[in-house]
């Protein structure tokens, strides 16, 4: 038993539990939907909200998952522009509306491509593209709104690359959008906050002035456009759009989907659901480092403590105990670590908290066993006898007694939240581990060194004559 | 005294004790309940913390006078409802109401300023009302359910008694952690309800410990049903044992503390650690001296 879960542990012995946010610094934001809210739309949020961060770059293993019924809770560890990165994830969108410069309509590949005849192979022309394009696919890698990109859109139902200006206006100057069937057509009605009125007629002005291509607006949403709907040809280039609304024309073939599904972007931007950041909370990563190394330090002492204290009482049997509580610890240590791995379990504080109760837990185990074997010792048994009749009435005592904690932790670990399950995890997985270790080592290990000698003082700090005269 | 208490041969009549035990519980049990009248009726608050009210804390270490405290505590930006600060250590801890993230931004930088401490050096907090609400709420559906199906457990094993006698016990250790952190004003985080579940746990352990004891000395005395024999065995036997656990448990948490108060770590770790000590002296106290005054009640009808 210790040989193999010392296997365990060197087999394992380079990977290391994954820590939590409170342990390495970072960002933990809680968002909460309005309650009722469509899981599935929270299933698309968080979706998105992955593919936003991932974009990000700077998020070492962000962590994005639901909790509770319309929680998500993200975690983004060792990131360095927190403002950014909650904004990234937090609001309902990075939407902006760009004009587009040129598209793969008009070229038939992407504008960014320079497609040069090869004087010596005809089949296979040389393609260059400019920095920070991608030459396979001809699109930007890291958009930036703020400067010229080559994004594209699937909305069609065939792949268009558009090259777009810097962004004019984004989704915050939008104040609603309606998807609307006047007449004989779907139609995206678009409604712009007061003071954006002003800036989105210059920029119809401006396009009105130009044809082709260049006439369209892009509509972008996480560097991808999501529709390039083209200034009508009746609005006057001197005019633009005015009164602050526009229409955005949609056809009628799709029984008005599409002309939904703009319109819900438009109004929320990325997220189908708006969520309120019910908590925040920001850790550096020194906090975290010391928190971490007080846990740990505090375990080994406490580990210490108890370990002089068992010896000084049971001798013999505290050797054991110690023996199992570390064999136990490396165990523990081993299934957190392909937790985190395998199951993206991370190590909190609620988790070592869990960690340093379960120790008091598992020494119990053998305490329990000890006072047993000095009661059948007491009734006048023999060592061998006493020692078997112990390990196996403690068994039966520690399987009630863990059954107890067992339940507790599963009962917490459905029906809680949070930080509460990281800690219902630790201490289940402990209780788990002392049922095994106590069924197959104590109940191995004591018998066996009772063996040893029937000397009373090897065992307790107490005379055999004491003992045995009661 | 250690060697009598060692081999379980301490003669303390336990069923006689069960009175004065019962005097101590009811005076217990008066205190609790006129601190609790005391909260509820408004003359005493609770602390708690910022996930419990919604606002914003800023925690920050750096040097400072009264002066800069009260500016802090005056500022125009935000309203700062409270500070704490650390005798070894110079962190400071400012808790603001809830407001907007603008304002809050605006705190943080004037913070950053004032202390001449870089923003991201700054531990920052945010929570709304509604997530410790949440946290509460799911806790106390997971208590419920939990407690419902310990006493069923506990019936099937033992007797239905016996569940009750344990629930009675657990309710004395949740009250006797609420008063300790009414009364020394300790500030209450989702931590402390986490450790308050823990107590739940330990205070069911070891009182199951002990039936299960109490079933074995049943065993040996060929007897279907309690007396005061056994029950006298049981609890002199089993005293060790208790001493034993709660130092083995209690070593590490106690290290928790002191190694906290000494590295000068403020936070989460010490809001598991105090909770979870209250909790299991409190729950080794229980297993004894609230189980037996009831136990002889049981013996006493029989």
């Amino acid at each position: 038993m210790i040989s193999l879960s010392l296997f365990i542990y060197v087999f394992i012995n380079d990977i290391s539990p994954k820590l939590g946010l409170d342990l390495q610094g970072g960002i933990s934001l809680i968002l909460t939907a309005e309650e009722g809210t469509d899981s599935e739309l929270i299933e698309q949020a968080v979706n998105i909200m992955r593919s936003r961060i991932s974009a990000f770059g700077d998020v070492q293993e962000p962590e994005i998952s639901i909790s509770g019924e319309n929680s998500v809770l993200v975690q983004l560890p060792g990131i360095t522009d927190q403002e950014k990165a909650i904004e990234a994830v937090g609001t309902t969108g990075l939407l902006t509306f760009r004009p587009v410069l040129n598209s793969s309509l008009s070229l038939g590949y992407s504008p960014a491509l320079t497609i040069v005849e090869n004087p010596d192979d005809p089949e296979n022309p040389i393609i260059s593209a400019p920095n920070g394009v991608d030459s396979l696919t001809g699109l930007t890698i890291n958009d930036d709104p703020t400067k010229v990109s080559y994004l594209l859109s699937l909305s069609g139902g065939y792949p268009v690359i558009y090259e777009l200006g810097p962004a004019v206006l984004t989704g915050n100057d939008i104040s609603d959008a309606l998807a609307v069937y006047p007449q004989n057509e779907w139609i995206v009605q678009l409604v712009l906050k007061d003071n954006s009125a002003n800036k989105f007629t210059e920029l119809t002005k401006q396009l009105a002035s130009l044809t082709g291509e260049q006439r369209k607006l892009a509509i972008v949403l996480d560097s991808q456009v999501i529709s390039a709907p083209g200034i009508a040809l009746d609005v006057n280039p001197n005019i633009g759009i005015t009164g602050g609304t526009a229409a955005i024309s949609m056809g009628n073939a799709d029984q008005g989907e599409s002309a939904n599904n703009l319109a819900v972007v438009l109004r929320y931007g990325a997220l189908p659901v708006s969520f309120e950041r019910s908590s925040i909370q920001k850790v550096s990563a020194t906090l975290g480092e010391n928190t971490l190394r007080l846990g740990l330090e505090a375990g080994l002492i406490g580990l210490i403590f108890v370990s002089l204290f068992l010896i000084f009482y049971y001798r013999i049997n505290g050797f054991i105990a110690i023996l199992g509580l570390s064999s136990f610890g490396m165990l523990f240590y081993s299934a957190i670590s392909l937790l985190g791995k395998y199951q993206g379990y991370t190590l909190t504080l609620a988790g070592i908290a869990g960690i340093i109760v379960s120790i008091g837990l598992a020494a119990d185990s053998y305490i329990v066993t000890f006072e047993k074997f000095k009661d059948e010792l007491k009734i006048g048994r023999s060592f061998q006898y006493a020692s078997e009749k112990a390990v196996t009435e403690a068994w039966k005592t520690i399987l009630t007694a863990d059954f107890v904690s067992l339940t507790a932790s599963v009962i917490l670990y459905v029906l809680a939240i949070g930080p509460i399950r990281g800690f219902a995890l630790t201490l289940g997985l402990a209780t788990i581990f002392d049922l095994i270790f106590t069924r197959f080592f104590t109940k191995n290990a004591v018998p066996l060194f009772a063996k040893v000698s029937d000397n009373t003082r090897l065992f307790f700090p107490i005379k055999k004559e004491v003992l045995s005269n009661v | 005294m250690f060697k009598k208490l060692f081999l379980g041969t301490t003669e303390i009549n336990f069923y006689k004790l069960g009175n004065t035990f019962l005097k101590v519980f009811i005076v217990e049990m008066t205190i609790f309940i006129a601190v609790i009248g005391l909260s509820l009726s408004g003359y005493r608050d609770l602390n708690l913390s910022v996930d419990f009210t919604g606002g914003t804390t800023y925690q920050l270490s750096t040097d400072y006078s009264s002066d800069d405290i009260s500016d802090v505590m005056n500022n125009t930006i935000l309203k700062v409802s409270r500070y704490q600060t650390f005798e070894n250590s110079n962190s400071i801890i400012f808790r603001a109401v809830e407001s907007t993230q603008d304002k809050e931004t605006e705190l943080l930088n004037y913070l950053s300023y004032k202390f001449d401490v870089p923003t991201e050096n700054i531990e920052f907090q945010r929570v709304g009302p509604t997530f410790g609400a949440e946290i509460t709420s799911k806790g106390l559906r997971a208590l419920f359910i939990f407690l419902a199906i310990i006493v069923a457990l506990i019936s099937f094993r033992y007797e239905l008694k016996f569940a009750i006698i344990a629930l009675v016990a657990l309710f004395h250790d949740l009250l006797l952690s609420y008063t300790v952190y009414e009364l020394l004003g300790l500030e209450i985080t989702p931590s402390t309800i986490i450790a308050l579940l823990t107590i739940l746990g330990y205070s069911l352990y070891d009182t199951v410990i002990l039936f299960d004891k109490l079933k074995d000395s049943q065993k040996i005395y060929k007897r279907n049903n309690l007396n005061s024999d056994i029950l006298n065995k049981t609890f002199n036997e089993v005293l060790m044992r208790s001493i034993n656990t709660s130092l083995t448990s209690a070593f590490p948490i106690i290290s928790i503390l002191f190694l906290g108060n000494y590295l000068g770590i403020d936070g989460s770790l010490s809001d598991f650690a105090v909770p979870l000590l209250i909790g299991i002296l409190s729950g080794t106290y229980s297993s004894i001296f609230v189980t037996v005054p009831f136990l002889s009640k049981i013996i006493k009808t029989n």
